[in-house]
């Protein structure tokens, strides 16, 4: 079991809930267990561009992406990254 | 009557309402808290809001509210097929079917699809016809993608629609959407070598009048058009008497085929109101011009986009990019209603018995 973070925009679009219980092994398992899922993941399944996710604090595109195992971690982090200042 | 706006803005949905005299102006908002809101509409079939709702990182999507605006459903996640090797950019328009098909819907997006729902908003369905049009290759996307708006249906045929790209001109359908014809004669696109081609024209709205639906009007990248045939001939109209050919933004009088209202601007590279904030009626068809300068801004640079303007039988609406909306009220003259919302995207209006 791992616990997905969400911002609050994204809690707004899942009735208010800002975390998520799921089980997963990598963390595109994670993000299709979201209510939230089309948001995070583009029409390809692919990561959207400006979506980041951590995995106990670590970006998870440097450690596989969508494939990046869930063993042993505790949270699934997801920031929205604005491009710009 | 009172009169609902939706109003949608760069980060949200406003609900705007006032009496039938639209002088004074109360603010609900913003719903859909920091969306893109494209476009909104009230479906006068069962009262169901629709928005066309875009975020930089969440992406494009279809909202839909059955409680005034409270609460909102998302459409499942809108996509475009494999094989086409297009993915969904942006949602532009969102509108109802006809009175006789509930649950029918239309969407209009980026790049230049069309799509179609039966079952209320729920799930989606690429229209064919437009995604694997034989001119496809030579429309040319504009600064702002390539994409399809204006979906315009015949109330006196079924069969029959109209759609604008930019670019890529005014397509027309007669058989409920399987075939597509250009509808560009005499619509000219002056940024090309050849300034009179079968598809490319940049329209930047297309509007066919309830009343007279063999008539059609356009606001062109490149001039004001109409139409009195199905869009198989246009006549230009912009020589006579507006200040530029340039604008987004084009209104209507369901009950005087004649009357059109446009919000020229300096030209495209430039993007802003002249003469102020410079808005200006036909009463005779598009042979001439007058500027409607009662209440509005004398200085001004403002920009008025495709949606956002709307009409009804009792006066004329519009938003700007800074957040000021508009509303004519007697004697024509035009009252700001509401000011400081954020850019303001699209607006539609509904008789409401609030």
């Amino acid at each position: 079991m791992v616990r997905v973070v969400v911002p609050s925009m994204l809690a707004a679009q899942a009735d208010g809930r800002q975390r998520f219980d799921v089980e997963a092994n990598t963390v595109g398992d994670a993000l299709h267990a979201l209510p939230v899922a089309d948001l995070v993941l583009d029409e390809r399944g692919e990561l959207r561009r400006h979506v980041n996710v951590y995995v106990d604090g670590t970006d998870a595109r440097e450690s596989g992406g969508l494939a990046c195992p869930l063993a042993g971690a505790d949270e699934v982090r997801i920031v929205a990254m604005l491009s710009g200042g | 009557m009172a009169v609902l706006a939706l109003v949608g803005t760069r980060k949200g949905l406003f609900l705007l309402t006032a009496n039938d005299r639209r002088e004074r102006w109360q603010v609900e908002g913003p719903l859909l808290d920091g969306w893109g809101v494209y476009h909104a509409v009230l479906d006068e079939r069962d009262g169901t809001f629709y928005a066309a709702a875009n975020h930089l990182v969440y992406g494009a999507t279809v909202q839909r509210s059955t409680d005034g605006g409270k609460t909102w459903r998302r459409s499942q996640q809108i996509r475009l097929p494999e094989d086409s090797g297009l993915t969904v950019n942006a949602t532009w328009q969102v509108q109802p079917g006809r009175p006789g098909e509930p649950g029918t819907m239309y969407l209009a997006g980026d790049p230049a699809f069309l799509s179609r729902s039966d079952d209320g908003g729920e799930a989606w369905e690429p229209n064919r016809g437009i995604l694997e049009h034989p001119t496809r290759d030579r429309w040319p996307p504009s600064r702002g993608g390539l994409l399809l708006h204006s979906v315009q249906l015949d109330p006196s045929e079924t069969e029959r629609m109209y759609v604008a790209i930019s670019g890529g001109g005014t397509f027309r359908t007669d058989d409920g959407g399987e075939t597509w014809v250009p509808k560009n004669k005499d619509v000219e696109f002056d940024l090309v070598p050849d300034p009179y081609p079968e598809v490319g024209q940049c329209v930047h709205k297309l509007l066919l009048h309830p009343a007279r639906p063999e008539r059609l009007w356009q606001q062109n990248h490149c001039g004001v058009y109409r139409s009195d045939d199905r869009g198989d001939t246009w006549e230009r109209l912009d020589g006579n008497g507006l200040p530029g050919p340039f604008g987004f933004t084009i209104m209507l009088d369901p009950g005087d085929p004649d009357v059109a209202v446009v919000i020229p601007e300096k030209a495209y590279e430039y993007h802003y109101t002249v003469n102020g904030l410079g808005v200006y009626r036909t009463q005779d068809g598009g042979e001439t011009w007058d500027r409607m300068a009662d209440g509005l801004p004398k200085q001004a640079w403002a920009a008025v986009v495709r949606e956002a303007s709307a009409f009804d039988s009792e006066s004329l609406y519009f938003g700007t990019q800074s957040g000021s909306f508009f509303a004519l009220t007697n004697g024509d003259r035009w009252v700001e209603g509401v000011r400081h919302l954020p850019p303001i995207l699209s607006v539609e209006v509904t008789a409401w018995s609030g």
